[in-house]
């Protein structure tokens, strides 16, 4: 190896900077003074150059063509695109709940056992790809709020019924929904109404997998007898909430909660009138073939007119 | 809903192709560039979200290219200490079966001496002189300096040039 002047060391690093077009103006000066007396870095400035052309060249080679791949790529993100679900997780008065949507709509409201995506059951499931986005659910949880405070009656979001399991499902919980605010029926009487009058036990498992639980007001549905029965595995706290929300009167305490029957107004199904628990066309009836009705205001809201018969517009039950 | 994502497209027109020819040149594969740049651009997608709305997303995205390729770099080298096999493969010495098919014969030769660079000097080189991107960026992509990433550009370009010099008739100069 031969031996470097100290001046051409001392230069190399401009020299080089120079060559690649980096240096700066005063290393330039440097660099070109350097050049004028010293033929060897001239020499090696050249070969530097010289790179810089084959960069030029390797430069304007082109790469593979990249349009297979990006179409998959595309393909790609539209499939992830719809599996990905925007959620929040927010501290409601029923406990912490997860709400989760899609670009369609609403996909998921889920009672937590804790404030935590961790423990949400949307977060274990396959297929689906959550992305905590408080900004995008934060105005759904207001609409909750004022529902859950009375402040208004209907959650109508658009909704996304992809985590619904079914043909039969979708139909017991479009009946589901049709129910008004304010209102119960019996898990045989929304049997009725979907067609399936011999399985009320399959309705109830439909409604168990609702996911959209306050949305779809499952909790409109009770046993035969009026008993709240199944909510949210065992939350007929929850259930009972939600009913005293909307004014449907509860009795039986704790143990065994039911709605209070005789408390209530009284419509069959397709009538267009509400009645007293008391009149006679009705009053007998089996909680299947009827909707009971917290309230006049409930029943009216639904769009029914008092019985002319029993009159509950002059003799209401309560004041 | 989730805001910033009908940018994404854009993102992809804008850049896919330069991020797979990015790949393809140190890969020194297509099928290497496709599959890559497909993480890539998933990688992105799942983060666009987060970033601000000022951010560089070019560099943004170089930066997630040369982790996906420094990760696939790791797994190929586990496979190759799997299969002994892999004892025909010159340690060091990225596998490109087409990686000349790639380049016009000139360019070639540069292409190969860069394929032997050191795995820093060779992604800061092609980032700076291939790609443009200044140092700050090739730094954050590199997870050094600036001036730590100019280092390995200036390093690269010392070897590259002696390296053709050694492929030159012998000379004075060609050892300096």
């Amino acid at each position: 190896m031969s031996r470097i002047p100290p001046g051409c060391r001392a230069i190399e690093p401009d020299l080089v900077a120079i060559a690649v077009g980096e240096g700066s103006a005063a290393a330039a000066v440097a660099v070109v003074g350097h050049l004028e007396q010293c033929v060897p870095c001239r020499e090696t400035f050249e070969r530097y150059r010289a790179v810089e052309a084959l960069v030029a060249e390797l430069r304007r080679v082109p790469g593979p063509d990249p349009m297979a791949a990006r179409a998959e790529l595309e393909s790609r993100l539209v499939d992830l695109r719809r599996r990905r679900l925007a959620v929040g997780v927010f501290a409601s008065p029923l406990g912490p709940v997860l709400l989760a949507r899609s670009e369609e709509g609403v996909v998921a409201v889920e009672y937590l056992q804790a404030p935590t995506l961790a423990s949400s059951r949307l977060a274990r499931a396959t297929g689906a790809e959550l992305v905590e986005d408080r900004a995008t659910t934060e105005g759904l949880f207001a609409d909750l709020l004022d529902y859950l405070e009375g402040r208004r009656t209907r959650l109508d979001w658009p909704l996304d019924l992809r985590r619904v399991r079914g043909e039969f499902h979708r139909r017991v919980l479009q009946a589901a929904a049709a129910l008004p605010y304010g209102a119960v029926t019996s898990y045989a009487g929304l049997a009725a109404r979907v067609g399936v009058p011999q399985a009320p036990r399959a309705v109830a498992q439909a409604l168990r997998h609702n996911p959209l639980p306050i949305v779809i007001p499952c909790h409109r549905v009770v046993g035969s007898d009026g008993d709240l029965t199944g909510y949210a595995g065992d939350r007929l706290d929850l259930k009972r909430r939600l009913l005293g929300v909307e004014g449907v009167p509860i009795e039986g305490g704790r143990r065994r909660p039911a709605v209070e029957r005789r408390a209530m107004y009284v419509r069959p199904f397709e009538d267009s009138e509400y009645c007293l628990p008391t009149c006679e066309s009705v009053g007998r009836r089996p909680l299947r073939e009827l909707v009971l009705f917290g309230s006049r205001r409930a029943a009216e809201a639904a769009g029914l007119a008092p019985c002319r018969t029993c009159r509950p517009d002059l003799h209401p039950l309560r004041p | 809903m989730v805001r910033a994502e009908d940018g994404f497209e854009a993102v992809v027109a804008a850049h896919h192709a330069e991020i797979h020819r990015y790949l393809a040149r140190v890969t020194g594969r297509a099928s290497d560039a496709d599959d890559l740049s497909q993480e890539t651009f998933l990688r992105a997608f799942r983060a666009h979200g987060t970033l601000s709305p000022d951010a560089n997303v070019r560099a943004w995205l170089f930066a997630i290219a040369t982790n996906v390729y420094r990760n696939h770099l790791r797994s190929e080298s586990r496979r190759r200490r799997a299969y002994t096999a892999a004892a025909e493969q010159p340690a060091g010495a990225p596998d490109r079966p087409d990686g000349t098919a790639l380049v016009r014969e000139t360019a070639a030769r540069l292409d190969r001496i860069v394929a032997g660079l050191p795995l820093r000097q060779r992604l800061a080189f092609t980032l700076r002189k291939v790609h443009d991107l200044d140092y700050e960026t090739i730094g954050t992509s590199l997870a050094c300096s600036a001036e730590t990433a100019r280092a390995h550009v200036f390093q690269a370009v010392r070897k590259i040039r002696r390296a053709l010099d050694e492929a030159r008739p012998a000379g004075r100069e060609a050892s300096r």
